[in-house]
């Protein structure tokens, strides 16, 4: 299937300028005390880890993450040197809407996935469980739809306008 | 017990970090934005009453039309330059009808998601209602939509689905259910270059579909705000009796795909309909059915008027039957009347009023008409116009 073929996929680019103040503008923040989401996510996650080293940097800590066994496959693929960067960065971001200071690895990963759509497809991982055909096997639904005019086929006359 | 080639407690939590950092990413490649954290918590009822807040502002449909939705938020003083909440603890209704027609769909959702949180931090709210549109979309009724907004829900999907390859690859996931399962390859009587487009549309909206529950299952049905109650097309007196939490409830389960099946309930559906009915929005004052909608309010106590999308009023907001009945679908949209954007405003203690960006309203009345005259604050006119007469 397809996917991530679109020029249009990468548009997000475009919009990344407005770079936001860390919460500036939300007036009725300021009794809120706890805040969680100023946090990192790691920071957040650390804490409820079984041997965590309180001393240990983000940073360190952050790389400890991405050694973990079960992201290997991620971080092994053909864009698994931007998935790294991308999801490192988004472990460590402290701003209110996280991740929206990784929008240059964010993009850098969009990239490498429009020139790979089969980046994180099983079968380049070499994990064969792909065996299952990729025919639709679930029953088939009622999907009876009422497609748009200019859609139908063979084309109707008196073509409306969209 | 920690004794594994890495000894760190911080892989156990990790699927749960993979998934928070995939779904980011999916969104932002959808929709260029990345959401701030809930801040409301999930499944609670769908509320249907609201006291009366001191400011609050009503908008109309906006049927895919990104940059004509910002602007009705930017002349009410809602949002900055770079979309963010400015309105404070003001409260906005949008009467549905963010579907069909252009093909920004789902960057509206995003954008009106990301403000509902925003604003939810502020001490604002943002409603967004059902439409005929939403209805019809998640029934696969997909009559009015066009070329872009299959594009766009083709890109979501790609996004979606490569999203959901990433978390398979992570052990410790649960297996991601296939978005598509039971949507057919191909549809009779149909271009065969729609089909993508069509499954994704269906795959997104259809009852449990992932765009339908994520946005649309927050959305309200009829909404009892203050002395106004909010509606995409009108409210006969069978709807009050039958109940109005009862409505917002049901629709609410059926987009989940709890129950009902692919068709929506009874009341949503056909002409008399609470997301279809014109009795009480037909341009032409005199075609106001003002005997029902006054029997209609009776049943709602404490309430004094309704407020409605659903018909396009060439000649902007205003209202009829002793301005009981306020019509604001001014269609904006480039898709529909391409009209100028105007939006209700409703404040304690000064009343209602329309904020709009028509140069004709502006101050100096015969002046200009400024090139930018579509930015910055409209001139507020007092009371709905009575606009009896088409032009």
């Amino acid at each position: 299937m397809g996917q991530a073929q679109s020029d249009e996929n990468s548009i997000p680019t475009t919009t990344t300028t407005n770079t936001p103040p860390p919460s500036a503008n939300s007036p009725r923040d300021s009794e809120d005390t706890s805040s969680p989401s100023m946090d990192s996510l790691l920071a957040e996650a650390a804490a409820y880890g079984e041997d965590d080293n309180e001393n240990e940097s983000l940073e360190a800590k952050a790389q400890r993450a991405l050694d973990c066994p079960c992201i290997a496959d991620l971080r092994n693929g053909s864009c698994g040197s931007q998935f790294s960067e991308a999801f490192l960065c988004f472990l460590k971001s402290t701003a209110e809407e996280k991740g929206s200071d990784c929008v240059n690895p964010f993009v850098a990963l969009q990239s490498c996935i429009n020139a790979n759509p089969d980046a994180f497809s099983k079968s380049v991982t070499g994990d064969e469980k792909e065996t299952e055909k990729k025919e639709e096997q679930p029953p088939v639904q009622d999907h009876r739809i009422i497609p748009p005019l200019w859609a139908k086929d063979p084309p109707r006359s008196g073509n409306s306008k969209l | 017990m920690s004794s594994r080639e890495n000894p760190s407690g911080i892989c156990k939590s990790i699927p749960k970090l993979i998934s928070s950092f995939v779904d980011t990413f999916v969104d932002y490649s959808v929709s260029g934005i990345f959401l701030p954290q809930d801040p409301s918590s999930q499944n609670e009822i769908l509320q249907t009453r609201f006291e009366k807040p001191e400011r609050l502002v009503a908008i109309g449909d906006l049927h895919g039309d990104l940059e004509k939705s910002r602007e009705a938020f930017k002349i009410a003083g809602l949002i900055d330059s770079s979309d963010r909440w400015t309105g404070g603890s003001t409260m906005v209704v949008q009467v549905g009808d963010v579907l069909d027609r252009g093909g920004e769909e789902l960057k509206i959702l995003y954008f009106l998601e990301k403000l509902k949180r925003e604003a939810e931090r502020a001490g604002g709210k943002i409603l967004t209602m059902n439409g005929n549109h939403e209805i019809m979309n998640i029934e696969g009724d997909f009559r009015y939509v066009t070329k872009k907004g299959l594009e766009e829900f083709q890109i979501w999907a790609d996004w979606y689905c490569l999203g959901n390859k990433m978390k398979t690859l992570c052990s410790g996931l649960d297996k991601p259910k296939d978005p598509y399962e039971g949507i057919p390859m191909s549809f009779p009587r149909m271009r065969a270059d729609c089909f993508e487009g069509i499954r994704a549309r269906i795959a997104a909206l259809r009852p449990d579909g992932p765009i339908a529950k994520r946005f649309l299952t927050k959305n309200q049905t009829v909404a009892v705000v203050g002395d106004s109650v909010f509606v995409h097309g009108g409210l006969l007196a069978e709807h009050i009796e039958y109940g109005l939490e009862r409505i917002n409830e049901e629709v609410r389960g059926w987009i989940n795909g709890f129950k009902g099946g692919r068709y929506a309930p009874a009341y949503c559906r056909g002409g008399n309909s609470v997301v279809w009915l014109r009795k009480f929005s037909e341009e032409m004052a005199h075609k106001c059915d003002c005997a029902a909608l006054e029997h209609a309010l009776s049943t709602i106590p404490g309430v004094k008027r309704m407020i409605m999308g659903h018909t396009i009023q060439d000649a902007g907001i205003n209202g009829v039957c002793n301005d009981k009945a306020i019509r604001i679908d001014v269609g904006m949209s480039k898709g529909c009347a391409d009209g100028l954007p105007e939006v209700l405003e409703i404040r304690r203690d000064s009343g209602v009023r329309i904020v709009t960006s028509n140069p004709l309203y502006k101050e100096n009345l015969y002046s200009h008409v400024a090139p930018d005259s579509k930015t910055g604050l409209g001139l507020l006119v007092p009371v709905p116009k009575q606009v009896e007469v088409k032009a």
